[in-house]
């Protein structure tokens, strides 16, 4: 898996390469915690090269999205896969984070 | 363990009449990639799936089972004094047991297949749900009579009457979780394979039938999701959640489309296989943290 990010104004986009699992779980909460703690909690995670999800991966997302709400953010997802968003939706993310079909109307949904 | 690794992997197959039948491709699968499992949850049909599993059965004497197991003519006696009760509650004593089919093929199939084992005498241990009748708990059964069991957990809302074991009268296992996932949470289970499948939404409401299976439908599915859920987030390690999508409609006793449901379950597991690889087969430590 690989972690970028790129500021979009007062929003940080994060980029996810690969599988978001029990094995990279460690590697992507330290990049999602990290941008928090760094005073960017206006998340964006785009999902559209994220081809796998576990339920410890997605623990890691609720992590962030806890974290990124308590420090007056959120944490919200972009272009997620169809494959993917099954998983969310039987996990039940889908009702308690904002999903979007490109990382554009993501990052806009936080106005200006 | 019998696993790749030294992680205790559980199969938990959920509610789903003869869909079920996917966790056999899933067998399959895991068979061809050694992936061995160390415990087995069923509720519903699922648990006639999870019992044929754990009794070490191999993937082609399960299906040929299953064929014979569950068909039509389980369904197929009616029981008439069920009928009287519901039309003169007072005359004929209208209570708990209520059930509009007899439950006697059901008993000689699951006779036929399962005869006198028990729990204590699997290869594989195995736990199987039902719900108590008085209070809507989750009843796991453990020791005993796998029959009796499975009698229980297919004991569907008016089709079969609530089935009696020890001082607890029991109905289908689906009503308190159609995916029992906490099951294999509370017997140690680290990576979790949950087998489960979704009610059909009923395309044309043209009865109070379907009506009844739509609504039912409608609360089962969002149990499902609620339950699976909360389960997904408070377990320690990996579950991961297979769910099976049928191109075509699969009705209660479609048996004719085994070789089709085994085919699906086969590629579903497949989808799964290079995280489970991965997985199981070295560094997991970092996997049973996070």
């Amino acid at each position: 898996m690989e972690v970028t990010t790129k500021d979009m104004g007062t929003v940080t986009v994060v980029t996810i390469v690969g599988s978001v699992d029990g094995l990279t779980a460690g590697a992507l909460q330290t990049a999602l915690e990290g941008q928090i703690q760094g005073g960017k909690a206006r998340l964006v995670a785009d999902f559209a090269a994220v081809d796998y999800a576990s339920s410890a991966g997605l623990r890691t997302l609720l992590a962030a999205m806890k974290e990124a709400r308590r420090a007056g953010g959120d944490f919200r997802l972009a272009a997620v896969r169809p494959d993917v968003l099954r998983v969310l939706e039987l996990s039940g993310f889908t009702s308690i984070l904002k999903l979007y079909p490109g990382t554009d109307e993501a990052v806009a949904s936080y106005g200006p | 363990m019998g696993s790749l690794n030294d992680k205790k992997v559980a199969l938990v197959i959920g509610a789903g009449s003869v869909k079920c039948a996917a966790a056999l491709g899933l067998q399959n699968v895991f068979k061809r990639e050694g992936i061995e499992i160390d415990l087995v949850v069923g509720c519903s049909a699922g648990s006639m799936y999870a019992a044929l599993i754990a009794a070490g059965y191999d993937v082609d004497r399960v299906t040929d089972m299953t064929k014979r197991l569950w068909t039509r003519d389980l369904t197929s006696q009616r029981d008439r004094m069920a009928l009287l009760r519901v039309a003169f509650p007072r005359l004929f004593g209208f209570d708990a047991t209520f059930g509009m089919r007899k439950d006697a093929p059901v008993m000689r199939r699951l006779r036929e297949a399962f005869g006198d084992l028990t729990f204590e005498g699997m290869k594989i241990p195995l736990h199987i749900t039902a719900t108590d009748f008085a209070n809507g708990e989750q009843v796991i059964l453990s020791s005993g009579s796998v029959v009796d069991a499975i009698r229980a957990s297919i004991s569907i809302p008016y089709i079969f009457s609530p089935y009696k074991i020890g001082d607890r009268l029991l109905i289908d296992g689906f009503m308190s979780d159609p995916l029992p996932v906490n099951v294999a949470m509370r017997e140690g289970a680290d990576v979790i394979i949950a087998m489960g499948f979704e009610s059909p939404n009923q395309t044309k409401i043209n009865s109070v039938g379907r009506f009844s299976f739509q609504l039912s439908s409608i609360m089962t599915n969002n149990l499902l999701k609620s339950r699976f859920a909360f389960h997904n987030i408070t377990h320690h390690s990996e579950v991961i959640p297979i769910v099976p999508r049928f191109d075509q409609r699969v009705r209660l006793f479609d048996t004719d489309k085994i070789p089709y449901i085994i085919e699906v379950g086969e590629r579903a597991a497949e989808e799964q296989l290079p995280y489970l690889r991965r997985l199981l087969g070295g560094d997991a430590t970092e996997a049973a943290g996070a």
